[in-house]
């Protein structure tokens, strides 16, 4: 008897838990009681984030070394690609900027020059196949807000979703309720990035008549229309497009796209703080 | 079973909650994720009975859903029951037998999997069937894995108890 009672109480309790937190994920006491409580776990975590990570490293290491060879080669390849490609950018960087001075051209934030950023660890990761995020070190108190989005050295990896003062909860590009607007600026063709199987990606919404290569670079698309802002600033590098693929009955094409950051060994992330009032 | 004995509980699924959320949700191997907190709290209920499996489970889900800021009682939900039954089996027939841990770890693992599942199909949120059956026998065999060496932990821990301590309500023959 004691025991259902028991039972019954706890599961009770659960699904008011469960009822308050589904009303009201972002915001209330409930949310302010479980972002204390973040905060009282968030150095448990790092300390087990400090443990493992000898671990990890030794990991990765001997992980890593298997393809090197390979990587180096292509790296290089890659390398000189860019540095013939940021020759050319040089020129019509220089280009653009004497037309938007003499346009009196009023641009919204761009990425970097006008964001700081705020430079964490990941304490938390996906606990399930349900959802993509993962939680980061800082949070409120370091001027993260929801939407805040994330990057890593090597690209875009999500925004912030829900956010307490001192840790954050960041929805993945790999989410499939992850939805980014994105262009390819290799031939300036606009879509959305979703998520496809596994890290992979998809640029979706690229009708047919356009022209997309394989190698192309994607990034965030940014503000097109005042009116309605993007979350991401125009030119967070998202990918590289793997292959593309067409059928007679699909309106769009198949775009397949290799995300530059690594979904699943994130450990340092930065979270973009605008530096531009809007 | 003494208070003492609900600390000792609490903190050791504290320490596999926290390791749980922070090392061992990163670990993909052969396609499945191991899931130490459920192991552990497999072995508290086995050894300790139903009232402080569905206590220790709804106190691990509550760690497990702040540390990661999801949603408050989702996790709490399905390891309360969990932590129930596995509980119940330990205090009756599961009780003294050798394969009882394993055998709960397996068959927990699937149905908290399935439970998580449901969980989150009732609440109109994405439940992928696919992946998580492709997910589910790498992590049974994971889990079954981890189960001597944390059961052999939370035995030496947690004594197991006496006869008279157990349920009364079913009877052993033989």
């Amino acid at each position: 008897m004691v025991r259902r009672l028991v039972l019954a109480v706890l599961v009770l309790g659960a699904l008011a838990l469960l009822t308050v937190s589904f009303r009201s994920p972002t915001s209330g006491a409930l949310h302010d009681v479980q972002g204390a409580g973040a905060t009282a776990l968030r150095p448990f975590q790092v300390a087990a984030q400090r443990v493992a990570r000898p671990f990890r490293d030794v990991y990765g290491y001997f992980s890593d070394l298997a393809g090197a060879k390979s990587e180096n080669k292509k790296l290089r390849r890659e390398l000189r690609d860019a540095r013939a490609q940021a020759n050319a950018n040089l020129a019509s960087a220089r280009q653009a900027e004497e037309l938007k001075k003499l346009m009196q051209y009023e641009a919204g934030a761009s990425y970097p020059q006008d964001y700081r950023s705020v430079n964490t660890t990941v304490l938390s990761y996906p606990t399930s196949a349900f959802a993509q995020q993962v939680t980061i070190a800082a949070g409120s108190s370091s001027g993260i807000r929801i939407n805040t989005p994330i990057v890593t050295a090597d690209g875009l990896i999500g925004r912030v979703t829900n956010v307490s003062p001192h840790t954050a909860l960041v929805t993945l590009l790999t989410d499939p309720d992850s939805n980014v607007p994105a262009r390819d600026v290799t031939h300036g063709v606009a879509g959305l990035i979703r998520h496809g199987q596994g890290n992979s990606l998809f640029f979706d919404r690229v009708a047919k008549e356009q022209i997309v290569k394989k190698g192309d670079i994607v990034v965030t698309q940014g503000t097109v229309d005042r009116r309605y802002p993007d979350l991401y600033p125009y030119g967070i590098p998202i990918g590289r497009v793997l292959n593309v693929g067409t059928s007679d009955i699909a309106s769009y094409l198949t775009v397949q796209v290799t995300p530059f950051a690594r979904f699943d060994s994130l450990d340092a992330v930065a979270a973009l703080i605008s530096t531009k009032k809007r | 079973m003494s208070g003492f004995d609900g600390v000792k509980a609490a903190i050791l699924l504290f320490v596999a909650a926290i390791v749980q959320v922070s090392i061992f949700s990163q670990v993909h191997m052969l396609g499945g994720v191991p899931d130490v907190l459920l192991v552990m709290l497999v072995a508290v209920s086995l050894l300790r009975g139903s009232i402080l499996g569905a206590g220790g489970g709804f106190f691990a889900g509550l760690l497990v859903d702040t540390a990661t800021l999801g949603q408050l009682g989702l996790t709490s939900l399905v390891l309360t029951i969990a932590g129930y039954w596995i509980g119940r089996y330990g205090e009756t027939t599961g009780r003294d037998r050798a394969h009882a841990p394993f055998l709960s770890v397996a068959v927990v693992t699937v149905l908290y999997s399935f439970g998580l599942l449901l969980v989150h199909f009732v609440l109109g949120e994405r439940a992928p069937a696919g992946s998580v059956v492709r997910g589910l026998v790498p992590a049974i065999v994971l889990n079954l894995i981890l189960t001597a060496p944390v059961y052999a932990l939370v035995r030496r821990v947690l004594r197991p108890l006496d006869r008279g301590d157990y349920a009364t309500e079913v009877q052993l023959l033989g």
